[in-house]
This record gives structure tokens, C-alpha cells and sequence, in this order.
């Protein structure tokens, strides 16, 4: 590994402590070729919902899962943007890539490398990309909104 | 059902913003929340961290490997997302348009299946 690409896991790192926010929530986000999923047998569907369902099991077991949600395809996705004064609302998902977001968890872990272990674990991370994201806490309703503010 | 609004930003705008425009914008967001929760349809929201704090994880010959930064390179970033439950996905569309997001960024509306 690089000496940037440790530097960067460093300000990682102690943006977690000044942040101060330990557990914290990461969120994991599945990227997946969607167009795979309907190529699949029933028989190779059942095994990666089983393989899906006992990873869910395990993140339960070990108390670090919140909460997860599965995406209905991108064909399904509508895209709206305000410009103008004008609403622009476009069929399709924002991005357009390889892989698509397909679903994602939640989980509360002690650090990052927690996070990418669990990350790692995913059965989408064998077909497709798992994205470690850090959360702020709460849902701007429920937190002191001075930290994300420039100090004065 | 359930809508997942998910908010593409232009993350590097944020910093730029004076105290008094970042206090504007986190109020926007609060009020969007309290109108969500008065009208009964929000279930759960998050903000993320800028996409810099990102790892990608991916194990296609069953041996991980980790990099840092974003799945995806787009002109926005994903910078958090809502949960609302609502009657169809008109109503999902209203409340995305509500955003405050979807005046300087998008706001993707994919219904959750599980």
C-alpha cells in the first residue's frame, strides 16, 4: 500500500476520533450487476438468498446490524432536480455504471477496519462491489448541528 | 411502501459556504425532516461522510481487496438519504422534490423492496 493511500486511512482515522462518535454506523452499499440476477436458475437464486440471509444472520448475531434495505431495479428509478424554479424529474437512477446500487445495510461498528471486515464478508463483494461508507449520528433533528459548521 | 430518497450533492460546494449559508442549509434539512415526521411518512434518514472517507471492498477470487474512495466517480456524490413510507410513487416524487438537495444536486427515488 502506498504511503498516500495510508495517510489517507490515517485522516480516516482521526476524523473518526475528533468525531469522538464510537460506535459508529457505517453504511455498506451493494453495488451489483442487476442484469445478472434474472440470468441466474432458480436453484443458484435460492443459494444466494440463503448465502444473502446467513450473512444477515451473522451481522444480527453479532449485534452490529441496524438496519438494511433491498432496491427495486434501476428501471424503477426516477431522478428529480429543481432548476430554475423548474422540476426536472427523469426516468432512471443518477448514475449510470458498471454495477448498480442494489441495496445496502447499516451496521454500528468500532472502526473502519471493523466496517471493511464486515464489508468483506458480503456475499456481494464476491460478484459485485460493496462501498464502506461512515455515518453522522442522527437525522438532523435529533443532533447538535455546530459540528458540521465551519468554527467561528 | 417505502421510497428510498437518495441525495447525489456536489460534496466539494459544502466547505465553500459560509457559516451563515452552511447554518441556511442545515435548517432547510431540519425543517424537510419535520415536515416528513408531521406528516407521518418518515421512517429513517442519514447523512454520510464526504465520499474522501470511502473504502470499496471486493472479493471476486474469494481474497479481498480494499480501496479507498467511492464506488462510483460522478460530477455529484451520494451525501445521505431518507426513507419515507408513502401511499404511491407520486407522492415519493413530491417529497423528493421537496428536498432541499434537488435544488443544487438530484435526488434518486427507488422503491425499497424488503
Amino acid at each position: 500500500m502506498s504511503g498516500d493511500l495510508e495517510n489517507d486511512r490515517d485522516c480516516k482515522r482521526s476524523l473518526e476520533i475528533r468525531v469522538g462518535e464510537i460506535p459508529m454506523k457505517y453504511m455498506l452499499l451493494d453495488y451489483v450487476h442487476e442484469s445478472g440476477w434474472p440470468q441466474l436458475t432458480r436453484e443458484e437464486q435460492a443459494h444466494w438468498l440463503g448465502v444473502y440471509r446467513a450473512y444477515m444472520e451473522a451481522m444480527t448475531k453479532a449485534g452490529v446490524l441496524k438496519s438494511s434495505g433491498g432496491l427495486q431495479g434501476t428501471p424503477t428509478a426516477t431522478t428529480v432536480r429543481i432548476r430554475n424554479d423548474k422540476t426536472q424529474v427523469l426516468d432512471g437512477p443518477y448514475a449510470d455504471a458498471k454495477e448498480q446500487l442494489g441495496g445496502f445495510h447499516i451496521i454500528e461498528v468500532p472502526d473502519l477496519d471493523a466496517a471493511i471486515s464486515w464489508a468483506a464478508r458480503s456475499p456481494t463483494a464476491l460478484h459485485g462491489v460493496v462501498e464502506v461508507r461512515p455515518m453522522h449520528e442522527g437525522t438532523f433533528l435529533t443532533e447538535d448541528i455546530s459540528k458540521y459548521l465551519k468554527p467561528e | 411502501m417505502d421510497y428510498m430518497l437518495m441525495i447525489y450533492v456536489n460534496e466539494a460546494g459544502w466547505p465553500k459556504l459560509s457559516q451563515a449559508q452552511q447554518e441556511q442549509g442545515m435548517a432547510a434539512y431540519t425543517a424537510y425532516t419535520e415536515a416528513m415526521q408531521k406528516a407521518g411518512v418518515f421512517k429513517s434518514g442519514g447523512r454520510l461522510y464526504p465520499s474522501a472517507s470511502a473504502a470499496t471492498v471486493r472479493a471476486a477470487d474469494g481474497k479481498p481487496s480494499v480501496l479507498d474512495g467511492p464506488y462510483a466517480d460522478a460530477k455529484e456524490q451520494l451525501g445521505g438519504f431518507y426513507i419515507v413510507d408513502v401511499a404511491d410513487r407520486q407522492a415519493a416524487l413530491s417529497w423528493a422534490q421537496r428536498c432541499p438537495g434537488a435544488g443544487h444536486g438530484a435526488v434518486e427515488v427507488r422503491q425499497i423492496w424488503r
